[in-house]
C-alpha cells in the first residue's frame, strides 16, 4: 500500500443529494493519484479551526477522477459531520489519505454491492472502477426512508450503473431490505457496508448461500493510521484488530460476528 | 534562525518538542506524514512485558476541546518490541531522541522490561508510565507515595540510562509526588498523564466508552496541564516534560515558561500531523521577535506580578 499523504484539498463542489447529505468534490491530486475502491481520507479543517470539533473524520472515497477530484459523500450525524458538510467551494480541507486496505475485486466472479445509507459511499467509487474494468456490478442500495436516498441520478452519473432501490417505508424503489429479494444464481462476490445490524444480516446471507463477503466497517477512530489503536473490531480469533489499517475492509470470515 | 535545542538527559534534543506516549504508535506508522527525524524525538507506546489486548470499543470518542480514550495499552509486549518496533527506531531516528514507554502490573513487570531492553541500541531512556486511568492497576504507582518511590529505586538500580516518570495529574499536590521521584534517583518527570472522564450516551443510557471511563486529553486539558507543570517544576531541580493540549507553539510556550523544559505533543497528531513542526516553527519564530537565543532561557522564565 502506498503511504498516505497529508494535504490541503480545495472544494469544488458542493451539492445536496438527499435530505441532510451532501457531495462533494475536493481537488487532491496527491491522494487521488493513488487512492483505491474502499480506502478512506479522515477530512478535518485543521487546527487552526478551533470553532471546529477537534478531531477529523474517517470518510470512504466515493470517487476519483483522473484529474485529482476526489468525491464524498457527507451526511450530517453530529457536530462533526455538521461542520465538514457546511464547507463549499473555495473552502479548503485538510486531508490525510488514502487509508487502509481497499476492496479485493475477484476476476472470476460478478460483483454485489450491498449499500446500507451512508454505506453506499465506497460503492459509488467500486462500481465506478468496475465498470471501467467491464466488469459486471450491481449495487443494492437501501435507506429508511425515501427522503434519505442519495439522488439516484448523481449514482447514474458517477458509476454508470443503475442502482437497486430499497427503502424500508417503501416511498422509493422497492420496499424491503438490502438482502430481500436477490438474484444470487451468478455466485457473486459480495461487498456489503452499513449499519451493524445489515452488516450481520449480510454475514447471514453470505453464510446461508456460501458465497464471499467483503465488509468495510466503521468504529470511533481518533488517528486514522494505526497509531491509536483506537478503532478496533474483534476479530475471528478473538483479538483487537484496527479498521484503519487492518480494515476498513474485512474477509467477513476474518471478523467475530457475535452479540 | 533561532537555536531549538536542549541539552538534558545527558543528550542534545534538537528542538524541544517530542511525540507523546500512545499517539505516535512506534514511529512506523507516520513515517510518511511527519519528519520524525527533525524533531526533537518520540515517546513510544507503552511497553510490557506481555502483549496486552486492550479494552472493547468504543475505545475513543470525542468531547469539546479534546478526546477521551480507553485503548487498555494494547502493545506487541517486549518481545515483538525488541524485535519489530525498535529495529526500525534504530535504524530511521539518528537525530530525534527516543524514549520507551514502560508499563506494568508489578514492580517485576516493570524491572523485566527494563531489563530487557537496557542492552538494546536505539533508544535514550524510559519514560516510566505509573498514571494510565485506563487500565486496573494503571495508577497504582502513580498515587500510592511509598510504591512510587520503591519501583524508581528500583528500577534506578538497574540501568543507568536516564530514568522519566510520568506523573498522573489524579493526586492532590503533584509536587509531592514529583520529589518521591527525584529523591528516588529519577532524571526527570513528564507532566501529566490524561485526566479520568466520562461519557454517557443518554439514549442508549450507556458508557459512550467501552472501558465505561477513559482518559481526557487535547486543548481542553492545557490550563491544568500547564498548572501541574508549574507545580511539578517548582517542587523539583530535575527537569520536567510539559503534556497536555499542546497544539501550537504558544500553548508549548506556556509549558516552557512554566518550566518546562522539553514539551510532548500528542492528541494534536490526529488533527494534524503536521503538529509537531507547527509547533516548532511557533517556538522559534517566538525566539526570534523576542531575540531569545537559546530555549533554556525561556524554561521557568515566567514573572508573576507582585500583588500590591
Amino acid at each position: 500500500m502506498t503511504p498516505p499523504v497529508r494535504a490541503w484539498g480545495r472544494v469544488l463542489e458542493r451539492r445536496k443529494a438527499a435530505a441532510d447529505t451532501f457531495w462533494i468534490e475536493v481537488d487532491c491530486p496527491s491522494i487521488a493519484e493513488h487512492a483505491r475502491p474502499g480506502q478512506f481520507v479522515m477530512l478535518g479543517t485543521g487546527l487552526s479551526d478551533v470553532a471546529a470539533p477537534f478531531l477529523p473524520r474517517p470518510f470512504s472515497i466515493g470517487a476519483r477522477e483522473d484529474d485529482g477530484r476526489l468525491g464524498f459523500l457527507l451526511r450530517v450525524f453530529g457536530a462533526g459531520t455538521r461542520h465538514l458538510s457546511a464547507v463549499g467551494p473555495g473552502d479548503d480541507l485538510l486531508m490525510l489519505g488514502p487509508l487502509g486496505r481497499p476492496f479485493s475485486l475477484p476476476a472470476d466472479r460478478s460483483i454485489v454491492c450491498l449499500a446500507g445509507g451512508v454505506g453506499l459511499a465506497p460503492f459509488l467509487f467500486v462500481g465506478a472502477e468496475a465498470r471501467s474494468d467491464e466488469r459486471e456490478v450491481r449495487i443494492v442500495y437501501g435507506e429508511r426512508t425515501g427522503d434519505r436516498v442519495f439522488d439516484p441520478e448523481l449514482i447514474r452519473r458517477i458509476t454508470g450503473v443503475e442502482p437497486d432501490l430499497r427503502t424500508e417505508d417503501g416511498s422509493l424503489g422497492r420496499r424491503g431490505l438490502v438482502i430481500d429479494d436477490l438474484d444470487l444464481d451468478d455466485r457473486p462476490q459480495l461487498l456489503a457496508c452499513g449499519p451493524d445490524p445489515m452488516l450481520r444480516a449480510c454475514n447471514d446471507l453470505a453464510l446461508r448461500h456460501d458465497l464471499p463477503l467483503q465488509v468495510s466497517v466503521e468504529e470511533h477512530m481518533g488517528c486514522g493510521v494505526g497509531t491509536c489503536q483506537g478503532c478496533v473490531v474483534l476479530s475471528a480469533e478473538g483479538e483487537w484488530i484496527k479498521s484503519c489499517t487492518e480494515g476498513p475492509v474485512f474477509d467477513s470470515r476474518e471478523l467475530a460476528w457475535r452479540t | 534562525m533561532a537555536d531549538l535545542s536542549q541539552r538534558l538527559l545527558g543528550a542534545t534534543f534538537q528542538t524541544p518538542v517530542l511525540l507523546a506516549s500512545g499517539t505516535c504508535g512506534y514511529g512506523e506508522e507516520y513515517a510518511s506524514l511527519i519528519p520524525l527525524d527533525e524533531i526533537g524525538g518520540l515517546v513510544t507506546k507503552a511497553v510490557s512485558l506481555e502483549p496486552r489486548p486492550g479494552n472493547p470499543p468504543h475505545r475513543v470518542a470525542e468531547t469539546p476541546g479534546g478526546m477521551i480514550n480507553a485503548i487498555g495499552l494494547q502493545n506487541v509486549g517486549l518481545d515483538r518490541f525488541r524485535s519489530e518496533k525498535l529495529p526500525w527506531l534504530r535504524e530511521n531516528l539518528r537525530s530525534a531522541r527516543v524514549l520507551i514507554n514502560v508499563v506494568g502490573h508489578s514492580a517485576e513487570d516493570y524491572e523485566a522490561v527494563v531489563s530487557g531492553l537496557d542492552s538494546d541500541d536505539g533508544f535514550l531512556g524510559y519514560e516510566i508510565n505509573v498514571s494510565c486511568p485506563n487500565v486496573k492497576d494503571g495508577t497504582l504507582f502513580g498515587t500510592d507515595e511509598r510504591a512510587l518511590s520503591e519501583l524508581v529505586k528500583d528500577l534506578r538500580a538497574l540501568t543507568d540510562r536516564p530514568l522519566v516518570v510520568k506523573l498522573t495529574p489524579n493526586v492532590p499536590d503533584i509536587g509531592v509526588y514529583a520529589r518521591i521521584c527525584e529523591e528516588a534517583g529519577a532524571d526527570g518527570l513528564s507532566a501529566i498523564n490524561t485526566f479520568p472522564g466520562m461519557l454517557i450516551d443518554v439514549e442508549a443510557r450507556r458508557p459512550v466508552i467501552g472501558n465505561v471511563s477513559g482518559g481526557v486529553s487535547g486543548p481542553a486539558i492545557l490550563p491544568m496541564g500547564v498548572y501541574l507543570t508549574w507545580r511539578a517544576a517548582a517542587a523539583v531541580s530535575i527537569p520536567v516534560i510539559g503534556i497536555g493540549g499542546i497544539r501550537s507553539g504558544s500553548d508549548a510556550l506556556q509549558y516552557i515558561l512554566a518550566g518546562a523544559s522539553l514539551v510532548q505533543v500528542g492528541t494534536a497528531l490526529f488533527v494534524d500531523p503536521s503538529a509537531p513542526v507547527q509547533v516548532q516553527a511557533g517556538i522559534a519564530e517566538y525566539m526570534e521577535r523576542h531575540d531569545v537565543a537559546r530555549v533554556a532561557d525561556l524554561v521557568g522564565a515566567l514573572t508573576i506580578p507582585e500583588r500590591e
